[in-house]
């Protein structure tokens, strides 16, 4: 779909967004405000963003771990503030503290995550197989890591998925990285989009730095799950300005990332590329994207103020989690 | 009353809970025929849409039941044997069992985990555990091991109508064991101990097929020594008040679990009397239980499963009464 100024600009302010929550989480780990860890998403906005930004709010979003998902949460219409408190351990947090990163949000379509990389897989067949039960025309976005593409889930999920014509969407963030394993030492070809072959299902490569290369190649597969005709494969290319975790070594095996990869990468922000792109197209003034920078960053401002005052969670409220009923 | 098999209790559970509720579904390997006959005949009932055959893929079948759970429905994944659950352990142990608590309570999981345990038929090592202990170390998933066609019928239902996953494991030594099943719906809530034959002078806990051997060797000694047989129905919840108070009456306590010994089912529940009821003890408690080895197949099974011989020893032992 052709989007319209309007779409255009959300589409900025929604990468923005994320940005700043993720320094904000960056900041306070360094400050010793977080309750637990934190993996940077920052340099991947464009396609949790892209990615989700114009789904329906009953589809389902299986978030990719890195920056805990935020591109993918503010895309899907989510709370910066739940998100950051949650990180910040409170009783505001979207799990009210007790996941200290994950982000749920059930009427959104968001059902929260997994710890274990490869959940993804089983687990959003499952709500694509609960999808296609229910035939309302939702469909499910499962984001996913070429750390996760390696693990014998995705292999029995799109498998399955395929056989059934589910709606789902796959969309990984090949950010050459898992952990501190290349890609190029993981994986035997050079995309990993080619594992759509096997399936007999659309596999695209598309630039992860362009937000609307996301988006036009993620709704071209939604579109696809919505008509009935199962499930597609979109590998974005895409890199992570910053170490696998805060405070730990960034390196690749046991050397250190080397720093003309990171600049060259960091040249292709996100952000500041589709910044450029509006500006020459003439879509918006840089005035207009300032503005914008100023009250996403006012935003966040206040959602870690909100974080940093609200209370830490009881501990009788860790009783009534475990079991329904 | 009517008398019905063990399995076709479950089927009929199954059938009934499907035609209650649309959103009930099974998910599995080969499960339009049923390898136990378990699900068998269930898809000429409902369709394929809703007793759907899998590949092998343990992993997706748990998963896809877990995320359909979230997202609304209420599945039934079938293994066939409880000893393929491993394969799909990240999805059983580290998803469904943790879900709900770390989202806060905001995304409830209605499924049912159905598997076969238990030796007896000489299968070998990856098709007769009994991982009833693995289960219940972790918080978060129900398990339910019935030993008769009435619990089995009762408790399925009671499984499927919970927002909960409940692991139900059958066994297979208990297929074809007949017993009284209501032709009305009833269920058999979970948590609730059964006391299978009154007794004064030992108690014995046993689970799933070990209740029958419980059963055999108290009918056995009777008159010699009086043996009440305590079946917990479900490990968790466990209802060990059951088990307290029927060690507070008899003062000692014999606990009979297929499973091997180390780790077992029955070292958490002696353990448990220990704290709840340690004065009430006489005796020290005996336990048992399969050898400390893998399951052997073929001849060699008989040696390292329990027997009901190693009751009687372990009756004898705790009573004073050889």
């Amino acid at each position: 779909m052709a989007l319209d100024k309007e779409q255009l600009l959300t589409l900025y302010r929604n990468m923005l967004r994320a940005r700043r929550v993720d320094e904000t989480i960056v900041k306070g780990i360094a400050e010793g405000k977080t309750a637990s860890f934190f993996h940077s998403g920052q340099g991947e906005e464009a396609v949790g963003v892209g990615g989700c930004t114009f789904l329906r709010d009953d589809d389902y979003v299986y978030a990719q771990h890195r920056g805990h998902g935020i591109a993918h949460v503010i895309g899907k219409g989510g709370s910066p503030r739940q998100f950051i408190a949650e990180h910040f351990g409170k009783c505001t947090g979207s799990c009210l503290g007790i996941a200290a990163n994950h982000y749920v949000e059930p009427e959104r379509g968001m059902l929260g995550g997994a710890g274990t990389i490869g959940s993804a897989f089983p687990l959003s067949l499952g709500w694509a197989l609960a999808a296609k039960k229910r035939g309302a025309g939702q469909v499910v976005v499962c984001f996913f890591g070429d750390g996760a593409s390696n693990r014998g889930t995705l292999h029995e999920a799109m498998n399955l998925a395929t056989l059934w014509k589910l709606p789902i969407v796959y969309v990984c963030h090949n950010n050459l990285y898992a952990q501190f394993m290349p890609i190029r030492d993981a994986f035997p070809r050079e995309d990993i989009a080619d594992i759509a072959a096997t399936y007999g299902i659309p596999g695209v490569v598309v630039d992860g730095q362009d937000v609307i290369a996301v988006h036009e190649a993620v709704q071209a597969a939604v579109a696809r799950a919505r008509a009935g005709d199962g499930p597609s494969l979109i590998e974005c290319k895409t890199y992570r300005f910053r170490a696998h975790a805060e405070g730990i070594p960034d390196v690749s095996h046991a050397d250190p990332r080397p720093p003309e990869e990171i600049e060259a990468w960091k040249r292709r922000d996100p952000i500041k590329l589709f910044a450029e792109k509006l500006v020459r197209q003439g879509v918006a003034t840089q005035e207009e994207l300032d503005r914008i920078d100023a009250e996403a960053t006012a935003e966040i401002q206040e959602a870690e103020r909100f974080a940093l005052e609200s209370p830490l969670p009881e501990p009788s409220l860790l009783d009534g989690m475990l079991y329904a009923g | 009353m009517r008398q019905l098999p063990y399995l076709l209790a479950i089927r009929e559970a199954l059938a009934e809970e499907m035609a209650r509720d649309e959103s009930v579904f099974v998910l599995g390997e080969d499960v339009q025929q049923g390898a136990f006959f378990i699900t068998t005949g269930l898809m000429q009932q409902f369709g394929p849409e809703r007793v759907m055959d899998t590949p092998l893929s343990e992993t997706a079948v748990a998963g896809a039941c877990v995320g359909a759970a979230m997202a609304g429905y209420r599945p039934v994944a079938d293994f066939m044997f409880a000893d393929f659950m491993y394969i799909a352990g990240n999805e059983i142990i580290n998803n469904a069992a943790k879900w709900r608590f770390i989202h806060a309570g905001k995304v409830d999981l209605p499924l049912v985990f159905l598997a076969c345990i238990g030796g007896g038929a000489r299968l070998g090592p990856e098709h007769s555990q009994c991982p009833e202990s693995y289960i219940m170390h972790v918080p978060g998933l129900k398990l339910v091991v019935p030993s008769t066609p009435y619990d089995a019928k009762g408790l399925m239902k009671s499984a499927i109508r919970d927002d909960n996953p409940v692991v139900y494991f059958y066994h297979k030594r208990l297929l074809g064991v007949q017993g009284d099943v209501p032709e009305e719906d009833y269920t058999v809530p979970l948590g609730v101990a059964d006391v299978k034959r009154e007794g004064t002078d030992v108690t014995v806990v046993a689970t799933s097929a070990m209740v029958h051997a419980a059963l055999a060797v108290a009918g056995e000694l009777e008159g010699r020594v009086s043996v009440e047989v305590i079946d917990p129905r479900t490990l968790e919840p466990l209802d060990i008040d059951t088990i307290v108070r029927s060690v507070q009456k008899t003062g000692r306590l014999v606990i009979a679990d297929e499973d091997t010994k180390r780790c077992g089912v029955s070292a958490e529940i002696a353990m448990q009397v220990m704290e709840h009821a340690f004065d009430a003890l006489d005796a020290p408690i005996q336990r048992v239980g399969a050898a400390n080895l893998p399951i052997a197949a073929g001849y060699m099974e008989q040696y390292v499963l329990p027997q009901p011989k190693d009751l009687v020893t372990a009756i004898e032992a705790v009573t004073g009464r050889a």
